[in-house]
């Protein structure tokens, strides 16, 4: 008996709303954020997750609001990133209702807030989120929301994260997220080889076959995606009873 | 009825005690030792290790009205709140509370699974034992965990759970329930756990 793969709808807030944008870009509305979350928990989802895009500092109070609105209405795993910048920021969101924290850029800008965080609250609740971009053989890192290309390989600074202390890995594709044309499993394959914390996957579901690969072949340990189940493109049922018929363990 | 929920500063106290507000209790969170008579039934919910959790209890003077409470009233501990009613923990030198014997290990990887520690995720539970808490809860079900260290079977198990070894996922006294996993964060399946918890007379 193993740990079930989780599935993660992730919603992607701005403003207070959920909104989903293609290849990073064209953002549209899509809804009330609690409301989701509540459809996603009674749908069988193993974690909520929400990225505030785009977060500043001036709607950092409607964040925390969403936050405490989503807490208290759903009881299972919720991670929380975006604009996070420090053991501040990281308290706030805590106290707000979230149960792990997902950093960014600013883990690359300043490695020791993994440090402290993991220090302060636990490796468990501390998510490195990476956004990876294929170049040849490797993958760079970019930050701030996919617009800045850095030196950094994304295989080598997730290394690098297990060591500061991160918890978890959430890699997204820049390459796939958007396309709905499945994930890239050699990134995750790469990574899962590389490390000992679970691979998220992110970025590139579209069919069934997509998540269920991803975990096939790219050995993530948890699926995280925005539109298909936004959409109700595909259920989160669905993809688990294609998992189950593959012999991965699941909730159900 | 009153419940209380236990702040002793290093532990995330919220998403329990919203759990059990959203079931309609009346929560109390018990930070301060005067506290503790006033309320019916407690809920320690842990985090981080034993040696810093008994360590703080000391210093806010809490640990000994918890002990007459863990002593007398319905008692839930969840996470560390299961490890510290144990002797000893290979995590600490500090010493737990020593209400159940026994102590507390590091998951071991017994057949080479290659297993990622901490132990985080959904993970089946099975009863052993029937139990109140347990009611209307099918065997087998999963609920989450997230942990590096745990209790070895004892008398008192009412669930195990395997991950690199079985291990007590929860077990019971006459007034004591305890769990490894967290109801709080365990969906529909947890709130009914912790209703049930609510319900349960000693």
């Amino acid at each position: 008996m193993s740990l079930a793969v989780r599935i993660i709808p992730c919603l992607d807030v701005r403003g207070g709303r959920v909104v989903k944008g293609i290849n990073f870009k064209d953002i549209v509305d899509a809804g009330d954020p609690a409301e989701a979350a509540k459809r996603y928990d009674a749908e069988g989802a193993d974690e909520i997750c929400m990225l505030d895009i785009d977060a500043s500092f001036e709607e950092r109070s409607i964040t925390i609001e969403t936050v405490k609105s989503i807490a208290s209405q759903v009881f299972i795993p919720f991670t929380v990133g975006g604009g996070i910048k420090s053991l501040k920021d990281i308290d706030m969101l805590l106290k707000s209702g979230a149960d792990k924290v997902s950093i960014n850029t600013s883990a690359i800008l300043n490695p020791d807030l993994i440090v402290e965080a993991s220090k302060e609250y636990g490796a468990q609740c501390i998510v490195l989120a990476i956004d990876a971009k294929q170049d040849g053989e490797i993958w760079n890192v970019y930050t701030h929301g996919g617009k800045n290309k850095t030196d950094l390989n994304a295989i080598e600074w997730a290394k690098k994260g297990q060591e500061l202390g991160a918890g978890e890995i959430l890699m997204t594709s820049m390459d796939k997220d958007g396309t709905k044309s499945g994930f890239d499993n050699n990134l995750y394959k790469e990574l899962s080889n590389n490390l000992s914390i679970p691979v998220i996957a992110s970025g590139g579901a579209g069919e069934l076959t997509h998540l269920v690969d991803a975990v096939k072949f790219g050995k993530a340990d948890a699926l995280l995606a925005a539109s298909i189940f936004h959409y109700e493109e595909i259920s989160i049922n669905k993809v688990k009873k294609a998992l189950q018929i593959e012999g991965f363990e699941v909730r159900l | 009825m009153r419940l209380g929920v236990v702040d002793y500063g290093a532990s995330n106290i919220h998403s329990v005690a919203r759990a059990l507000k959203s079931l309609g209790s009346k929560v109390l969170i018990v930070d301060t030792p005067d506290k503790f008579k006033r309320i019916d039934k407690l809920v320690f919910p842990g985090q981080g290790s034993m040696g810093s959790c008994v360590k703080k209890l000391k210093e806010t003077e809490m640990i000994n009205p918890l002990l007459e409470v863990v002593n007398s009233k319905p008692f839930l501990g969840i996470c560390l709140g299961l490890q510290i009613l144990f002797n000893s923990s290979e995590e600490s030198k500090e010493k737990g509370l020593g209400v159940i014997d026994g102590s507390i290990t590091k998951i071991k990887d017994i057949n080479n699974e290659n297993l990622k520690i901490p132990h985080m995720g959904w993970n089946n539970v099975k009863i052993e034992k029937k139990h109140e808490l347990f009611s209307g809860i099918e065997d087998k079900q999963f609920f989450y965990f997230v942990h590096s260290f745990v209790a070895a079977k004892t008398e008192t198990s009412i669930t195990t759970t395997h991950y690199g070894e079985e291990f007590v996922s929860s077990l019971a006294t006459e007034n004591i329930f305890a769990t490894q996993f967290h109801p709080e964060k365990s969906g529909e399946i947890g709130l009914k756990f912790l209703e049930n918890f609510i319900n349960w007379k000693i």
